[in-house]
């Protein structure tokens, strides 16, 4: 597994978020996008936020859990996620912005599966309702 | 005979006529727009003086300490400084439910069920239901304070205006500004013409936070063939925020 993170140079353009239960821009750094390709460990689909688990694992070699926060499923409902669109043990690549604390948790932009297929129809932060 | 057959003529001419003369038909689904148009000038100049139209419908919302020209009383200063976000994302309130005067403007969408004495309208978010009462009734001194509070609508032309009290305790921007339950709130609708999207100013008073009024302008689109999603809030998302 490979370890990708703060690719600034290839995110900066990213869309403004959106908003659901809490503040993103309280508890997220639109400053500070980051992408991470991992293994998935737990996916959950309930409000009022969806959630995906992976472990990623670094150059050096340590295996570190992350968790990617996702738009209120509701929302992720529409465009085309389902509760079966994420499973343990397949490879995915997540983009999302940063929390806002530094610890290993993102708000998800999108996530892309082993073959670098988009899941859903579109990513989040366009038009979100 | 011929009486009746004209007379039933006329009915039926007639028919079209008494229908656009009625209040606009605001019944269906509505979902939230992000590209939002310039407020409608006439609707914008209606709001009471010492009001600010403030800048977080739907995508956008202020960070800690941004409040978009809200002046804040002495007492709601005092709980915005004590205000801590993960707290909110707490096991104890992460699916406490905001009051409208927040969640209207947010990203989801709702449904409007509309007869000449009560307006239904079922929100997604939260899964709540908000009555608008549009008979003679007054509100009432003993309601209890609600997340949707009481409302009492009436038609000016084609805007649905709606006055609502009784709303409970809650949050005005999501960051720590929260009103009192004697927030008061105005919300005039109406379909533009042009692009047939719902528009709306939120107008909202809270003397004991509040040193001006705020106000939002808000917009929606009516989706065809589209439904309201059970939303069913499960706490248990806060044991992932903790375990970050």
């Amino acid at each position: 597994m490979k370890f990708a993170t703060a690719l600034l140079a290839t995110m900066v353009s990213l869309a403004a978020p959106a908003a659901a239960h809490h503040s993103f821009a309280v508890y997220f750094d639109n400053e500070r996008p980051v992408t991470l390709e991992g293994t998935v460990t737990a996916f959950r689909f309930t409000n009022p936020h969806g959630l995906v688990v992976i472990d990623v694992t670094g150059e050096d070699g340590a295996t570190h859990s992350w968790r990617a926060e996702t738009n209120a499923p509701v929302v992720l409902q529409r465009r085309g996620w389902t509760r079966a669109s994420l499973r343990p043990g397949t490879r995915v690549t997540l983009s999302g912005w940063q929390a806002r604390d530094g610890s290993r948790y993102l708000r998800l932009r999108e996530a892309r599966d082993a073959q670098g297929r988009l899941v859903g129809t579109a990513a989040f932060g366009q038009n979100d309702g | 005979m011929k009486t009746r057959a004209l007379a039933a003529l006329t009915l039926l001419l007639a028919a079209p006529a008494a229908a656009q003369e009625g209040p606009p038909d605001m019944s269906g689904f509505w979902g939230p727009v992000f590209d939002l148009g310039e407020p409608a000038p006439d609707m914008i100049a209606r709001l009471p003086e010492n009001t600010v139209v403030i800048a977080d419908t739907g995508v956008a919302e202020f960070p800690i300490g941004e409040f978009g020209g809200l002046m804040l009383t002495a007492e709601a200063e005092a709980i915005a400084a004590e205000w801590r976000p993960e707290v909110e994302l707490s096991l104890d309130r992460v699916c406490l439910p905001q009051s409208i005067i927040y969640a209207m403007q947010g990203p989801f969408p709702f449904e409007i069920h509309q007869t000449p004495t009560l307006i239904v309208i079922r929100y997604e978010y939260f899964d709540q239901v908000r009555l608008i009462h549009m008979d003679d009734r007054e509100h009432p001194a003993d309601a209890p304070h609600s997340k949707m509070g009481f409302s009492k609508g009436h038609w000016e032309g084609d805007e649905l205006v709606i006055e609502t009290s009784h709303i409970a305790a809650s949050t005005i921007t999501n960051n720590g500004l929260d009103h009192s339950d004697g927030v008061q709130m105005i919300e005039r609708y109406r379909i533009d013409p042009a692009s047939g999207r719902l528009t709306a100013t939120q107008w909202f008073s809270d003397p004991a936070r509040l040193a001006n009024n705020g106000a939002r302008w808000i917009e929606w689109q009516k989706r065809a063939g589209e439904y309201i999603y059970p939303y069913e809030c499960d706490p248990s998302f806060a044991l992932e925020y903790e375990g970050r």
